[in-house]
């Protein structure tokens, strides 16, 4: 991360009034909190720490619900939640098309994406009738149980 | 060092497994099911991951999810805790298979020790005496009678893979016998996937000593001396001490040969990291052994409060490899402490469970004062798990200054919004008998049914 990428955090920040912001990656952390009436903010960045893997980032504790049964979203969509742990992709392949994009019409047979665990690719069926308006988890990066994947405007 | 563990259980356990990683600079991952998202655990870890809905069996028990969790969270190692997967030997190849390194004992060991029958037949093989009863799983009604009688009246019936004091029946006679060795097997088999029942001999109002032992790498085991835990309810512990009046005031060598037994057995099983080994002592100063919990106990802060050693941070060192720092001669018993369970429960309406939200909740402190719990105020106590909201432990330089301070400690509680156990516990604190030193297994049930239920209800 270098100078550029945080002013144009703290920039985002002031825009849109967030006073606290952090970030934990494998190989580092950067925490950004603006003082009481808007004052400069305080940065806090740490040392890199030794690290091979991908950037993992969970939240510190989520709110979850039911997932299996979709969820009807303040929007008056519908909410693909995952049934398993995993990690998330949307193509059965690296080379092969996205299983939906936005705007994809699907059905409740439809694929929707893969979420591997253990090195089994699970399929993962939409189970809803309509169009996919938003993806909401980034292809490789973990998912939990619980956790929404994509938005439908149900048919 | 570990870099990353996941902690496998929930509620108070697993905030004391994430405080020993904290202590030695280790990330921490917890799991949570969809009803303990708020819960206190997942709040003080680095990373939580929610791993189903509330029933156990769709989270805390799923071996495939809990191992997806650490995949994906990149762990070195998983705590188990205790209860749930943590005497599951197919749990600790899977997580061997991924590797990932299970802190507490190897499969192996695991096996060994693996249902009460057969960890039965170790100990005797050991040369460590057993209560007088079956070989091993008894197939067939009439081997049972004929056992029991060559035993002698009265007897208990007990599933091999029962745990937490469930599973047991127990038979004065030739016709409850039959009874018990039927509902005895139905019961096991619904309980725990297994119908195999074998037979003991009961020993009325025993007390319950268990030994902490230690073990590493190298082969070497120590014991951390015992703690007394008769004072039960329905076979479920409430308060426990070290070191065991009983030991104390009546039969002070048996703590070495108590001692030096549990180790013989950890031996023979070639036992690694924590463990307990439960004997029950009769009035005479017999002790039998009973069987191995192959795991961290939840009373093991009175151990850890007399000995000074920290036993979560122990489990860790040991699973990397390291080998004990301690020599048996290096082990000291100092002072007395004692623990009660806070449950969640109703002592005046037959301990009835009573789940939901903690309106208000300060819980005691100062000198000698310990309190290990998940608990806070608007926390919502889950129905689905078992009750216990936290424990205190109280320390001191004797029996006598540890009971005062718990009672001390125990008035200072102001927990509204669900019932607690802890006036029963004042009770148990001001009853004589219990003062004395002078209780067996039989304690509580004297307690409720005798004149002090006036005493209980007093304490509202």
């Amino acid at each position: 991360m270098d100078i550029k990428d945080i002013k144009a955090i703290i920039d985002l920040m002031k825009k849109n009034s967030i006073t606290e912001f952090e970030l934990e990656r494998q190989d580092s952390k950067i925490r950004l909190k603006r003082g009481p009436n808007g004052g400069v903010p305080v940065v806090q960045y740490d040392e890199p720490v030794a690290g091979g893997a991908a950037p993992v980032l969970l939240p510190a504790s989520s709110t979850s619900t039911p997932a299996g049964t979709p969820q009807i979203a303040a929007t008056g969509e519908i909410e693909v939640k995952s049934p398993m742990i995993g990690t998330f992709y949307r193509a059965p392949s690296p080379e092969a098309a996205n299983y939906v994009e936005i705007g994809s019409e699907i059905s409740p047979e439809s694929v929707v994406c893969i979420i591997e665990a253990m090195k089994v690719m699970n399929e993962i069926k939409a189970e809803v009738k309509g169009v996919i308006t938003q993806v909401l988890v980034e292809n490789a990066k973990p998912v939990e149980f619980g956790q929404p994947l994509f938005k439908v405007r149900p048919a | 060092m570990f870099e990353k563990i996941l902690v496998a259980n929930r509620g108070e356990i697993a905030v004391r497994i994430i405080r020993a990683c904290k202590e030695l600079n280790i990330r921490t991952v917890a799991v949570y099911s969809e009803v303990d998202a708020n819960s206190m655990h997942v709040q003080m870890a680095d990373e939580a991951i929610c791993i189903g809905k509330a029933a156990a069996s769709e989270s805390y028990l799923r071996i495939d999810r809990i191992i997806s969790a650490a995949e994906i969270a990149d762990v070195d190692a998983i705590h188990p805790g205790y209860g749930f997967l943590s005497e599951n030997a197919h749990f600790v190849e899977v997580c061997e298979s991924c590797n990932i390194r299970f802190i507490g004992p190897s499969p192996r060991a695991m096996q060994a020790l693996g249902d009460k029958a057969v960890s039965r037949a170790l100990a005797k093989k050991a040369g460590v005496p057993t209560p007088p009863g079956s070989e091993g799983v008894v197939e067939k009604e009439h081997d049972a009678v004929a056992i029991a009688k060559q035993i002698g009246y009265p007897v208990m019936i007990k599933a091999v893979a029962g745990g937490g004091g469930r599973g047991m029946r127990v038979a004065h006679n030739d016709i409850s016998m039959v009874k018990g060795y039927h509902t005895a097997r139905t019961e096991a088999e619904k309980a725990f996937g297994n119908s195999g029942v074998y037979i003991e001999k009961y020993i009325e109002n025993p007390h319950h000593i268990e030994i902490q032992i230690l073990g590493d790498t190298k082969g070497r085991i120590i014991h951390l001396g015992e703690r007394d835990c008769s004072v039960q309810r329905r076979n479920q512990k409430l308060v426990e001490e070290a070191p065991s009046p009983l030991l104390e005031y009546r039969f002070r060598k048996l703590r070495d040969k108590i001692g030096k037994a549990a180790v013989k057995i950890a031996e023979a099983a070639r036992y690694t990291n924590a463990g307990t080994v439960e004997f029950i002592v009769d009035n005479q100063g017999n002790f039998y052994f009973l069987e191995v919990n192959k795991r961290i106990q939840v009373e093991h802060p009175v151990t850890e409060e007399v000995t000074g050693i920290d036993l979560v941070r122990y489990q860790i060192l040991l699973a990397l490899g390291e080998p004990l720092q301690h020599s048996q001669s290096d082990i000291q018993i100092k002072g007395h402490a004692i623990e009660c369970r806070i449950n969640a429960e109703d002592p005046f309406d037959d301990f009835r469970p009573s789940p939901g939200r903690i309106e208000m909740y300060f819980q005691p402190g100062g000198r000698g004062v310990r309190v290990d719990t998940n608990a806070y105020a608007g926390y919502t106590i889950p129905p689905t798990y078992d009750s216990m909201i936290g424990k205190l432990i109280t320390s001191g330089k004797d029996r006598r200054e540890a009971m005062d301070r718990m009672n001390r400690a125990l008035a200072e509680y102001m927990i509204t919004g669900i019932k607690t156990t802890v006036s029963f516990q004042q009770a148990i604190m001001q009853d004589p008998n219990f003062r004395r030193g002078v209780y067996s297994t039989g304690f509580i049930e004297q307690l409720l049914g005798g004149a002090r239920r006036e005493l209980i209800e007093e304490k509202t």
